[in-house]
């Protein structure tokens, strides 16, 4: 009898082994963060069955790493199954994607009007005249202040809405001996603060053909020196770590941050700095080109061409990211997900005034700055630049290397590791 | 005098080394108990918070199916990977012949292919036989061990030849003397092999990510990588979910560890 039990408890592990056949009409989706984008796909998908209700969704959740490593292996394969309908692919991976796998994503040119998106979004997905993605979520960075600090160092913010990285640190200067905070906090060694000079100017690592324009690029260079004086002039807390970076600001270290609008949420998690914080557009390098505008990640939708219900898919997309203003937001307030769909921004949640940001409306502010974003061309391998360039800011740190020769250094070490 | 110095520095490495290797586990169950506010801080007392964080996993991340999945893996990894690579070692060990050596060793070589550079391949093969997305098709892959072929004909150097002998005088077939003779008496071996085998099928990432594509056939593993991917992940869920996935591992150790020791020591005595 045992063994019939056994037996039976065996045959049913079995068979609940094997592989389920996949319902009809069913749009898979894979992406990371539970919180954000699985949270936000969830939404979106349920506003679409109400719509369509024999489509089924599935929206997978993962590790960001996960999603990469996953899409990679079967592209690669070239095995047509297994693919999910939407994936989720960061901005700064986009081209790497889109001209290693040529043909695997689905063309949406005439699918979206791309007008309506913002148009730096539009072109980091573009490859030979061809769009392959739908725009998503904004990185539109901004300087986040301490009104009470800034006040107690005398300082206006009226006054600082155009300054360049130079005013910056000696603003810092004055607020570091006045109310004895750091101006900022970063990793010395991240390059996020970099990628927001770079694009203010609308230059990044390589130049129109995607060869690396490291050695001889002057806004690279000029970011390279507010890097090192951010931290000779003492005025930069250095943190190593995102939850070190964030609870500098949390625990009220710092009077300001600059880095992409998606810190809101970590922000307003610290409840007892209500009312104390405001937002300016972020300083610009003193350079011709140079706007007071930027953007640190971000990413899209894309659709694989080799999926089941591509169709089904595109027409979801279409529908709830390029026609749901509500959706928009919806997402804006629950997320605090900044969308890049500009029609979404003459919607209520965008014009809402904040009582945590002293009752400035935002939103508004980060919408304007969102569409002064300049073009750039990513490349293909922006996190091997910004680890090459990394690599050499310890020489450059403690004055062993001048800039000049860092960054001679960096393209070198970078052709180098990438055989160009 | 002296000997009392020595011993004094002795126990003070040992010590710092026992905190640095239980530190983690530590901070680990500590974490459990807290909210992830707390954990960022920095906070290494007990909280209060483990039933919140438990029931958290439970609801809104649904474990309990991704520990069933996590165990039938490693159970079936465990058992086919113990038959298939002790009769391979045994093998190897028992039946001589010209190639013999030569075979061996390529098996060995396979040791040096760095597993990343099989997942392409492998891929495709799982599509051959239509098991993406299945948990065979995790299962089976892992089932060939090379280094417990290896680690069994090690083992069964050391096994008295002529009990075979004698047994294939007694007239028992070849696979009877395996599952009648040798096995029962080389418990240790392999348990120790049961041991390596649970813990790389438990802990196995990259090949259980590439091919589990739905979210109710996802292993322990993936689903951890996942409740730590976020923005703002909640660590206390993070901690307490790394907890449940040690406890097997914790568990399935102590009980064979008797057997582990001596089993890595050798399991006959001549």
């Amino acid at each position: 009898m045992k063994k019939v039990i056994l037996m039976l408890l065996i045959i049913s592990m079995l068979i609940g082994l094997f592989g389920v056949v996949n319902a009809a009409k069913k749009v898979t989706i894979w992406c990371w963060d539970p919180n954000f984008n699985v949270a936000i796909m969830e939404e979106a998908a349920s506003r679409y069955q109400k719509l369509h209700p024999d489509v089924e969704f599935e929206v997978v959740s993962m590790a960001k790493a996960d999603v990469e490593q996953k899409l990679n292996t079967i592209l690669a394969s070239g095995v047509k199954r297994g693919l999910p309908e939407i994936v989720l692919i960061e901005d700064y991976n986009a081209q790497k994607y889109l001209q290693s796998y040529p043909g695997s994503f689905a063309d949406l040119t005439r699918e979206f009007n791309y007008k309506e998106f913002a148009p730096y979004k539009v072109k980091l997905m573009t490859l030979n005249g061809k769009v392959y993605g739908v725009p998503f979520d904004s990185g539109v960075a901004g300087w986040f202040y301490r009104r009470d600090y800034f006040e107690q160092a005398g300082i206006n913010p009226e006054d600082l809405k155009n300054i360049t990285w130079d005013e910056f640190i000696e603003i810092g200067k004055i607020v570091k001996e006045k109310t004895g905070k750091y101006m900022i906090s970063g990793d010395p060694y991240d390059g996020g603060l970099m990628r927001i000079l770079l694009h203010s100017a609308g230059t990044w690592y390589f130049d129109e053909k995607g060869n690396p324009n490291i050695a001889n690029n002057e806004v690279l260079k000029d970011a390279l020196k507010i890097y090192k004086e951010l931290f000779a002039s003492g005025i930069m807390k250095e943190t190593s770590g995102w939850n070190e970076w964030v609870a500098s600001f949390n625990n009220g270290e710092v009077a300001s941050v600059v880095t992409g609008v998606w810190i809101i949420g970590s922000i307003k998690a610290e409840k007892s700095q209500t009312g104390k914080w405001g937002v300016l557009p972020v300083p610009r390098l003193d350079l011709p080109g140079a706007v007071n505008a930027s953007n640190l990640g971000g990413s899209s939708w894309y659709v694989l061409n080799n999926s089941e219900n591509k169709d089904i898919a595109i027409d979801f997309l279409r529908e709830i990211y390029a026609k749901d203003i509500d959706f928009y937001q919806k997402i804006l307030i629950e997320r605090g997900a900044f969308g890049t769909w500009l029609p979404a921004q003459n919607g209520y949640a965008y014009r809402a005034e904040d009582p945590f940001f002293g009752n400035q409306r935002i939103f508004l502010d980060f919408s304007e700055w969102l569409k002064k974003i300049p073009s750039v061309d990513f490349g293909l391998f922006t996190y091997e630049a910004d680890g090459a360039i990394m690599g050499v800011m310890p020489d450059v740190y403690n004055g062993n290397l001048t800039i000049d020769e860092a960054l001679k250094l960096a393209e070198e070490q970078f052709k180098n590791t990438l055989g160009f | 005098m002296r000997r009392k110095l020595v011993y004094t520095f002795i126990y003070i490495f040992l010590s710092i080394s026992a905190f640095i290797s239980i530190f983690p586990f530590y901070w680990m169950i500590v974490g459990s108990t807290n909210a992830s506010v707390d954990i960022i801080k920095g906070k290494i007392t007990f909280g209060t918070k483990f039933i919140e964080n438990f029931k958290n996993l439970i609801e809104t991340f649904g474990l309990g199916q991704v520990l069933l999945n996590s165990l039938e893996v490693s159970i079936f990894v465990v058992i086919g990977s113990l038959i298939v690579s002790s009769l391979a070692g045994y093998g190897f060990e028992i039946y001589k012949s010209k190639s013999r050596n030569r075979v061996y060793a390529v098996v060995l070589w396979t040791l040096m292919i760095p597993p990343a550079a099989l997942m392409v391949p492998l891929f495709r093969l799982m599509n051959v036989f239509n098991l993406i997305d299945s948990l065979w098709g995790v299962i089976l892959p892992m089932i060939p061990s090379v280094f417990l072929i290896f680690f069994f004909r090690q083992n069964f150097q050391q096994y008295p030849k002529e009990i075979i002998m004698a047994a294939r005088v007694d007239g028992a077939s070849e696979l009877r003397i395996f599952f009648s003779i040798v096995m029962p008496s080389m418990k240790a071996t392999y348990a120790a092999a049961a041991i390596y085998a649970f813990m790389t099928s438990w802990n196995a990432y990259l090949w259980p990510l590439v091919i589990i594509q739905s979210s109710e056939k996802r292993t322990m593993t993936l689903f951890i990588s996942n409740l730590a991917s976020g923005y703002n992940p909640d660590f206390g869920v993070v901690m307490t979910g790394v907890v449940v996935a040690t406890l097997p591992m914790i568990i399935v150790f102590f009980a064979l560890q008797r057997y582990f020791v001596q089993g890595v020591l050798g399991s006959v005595k001549q």
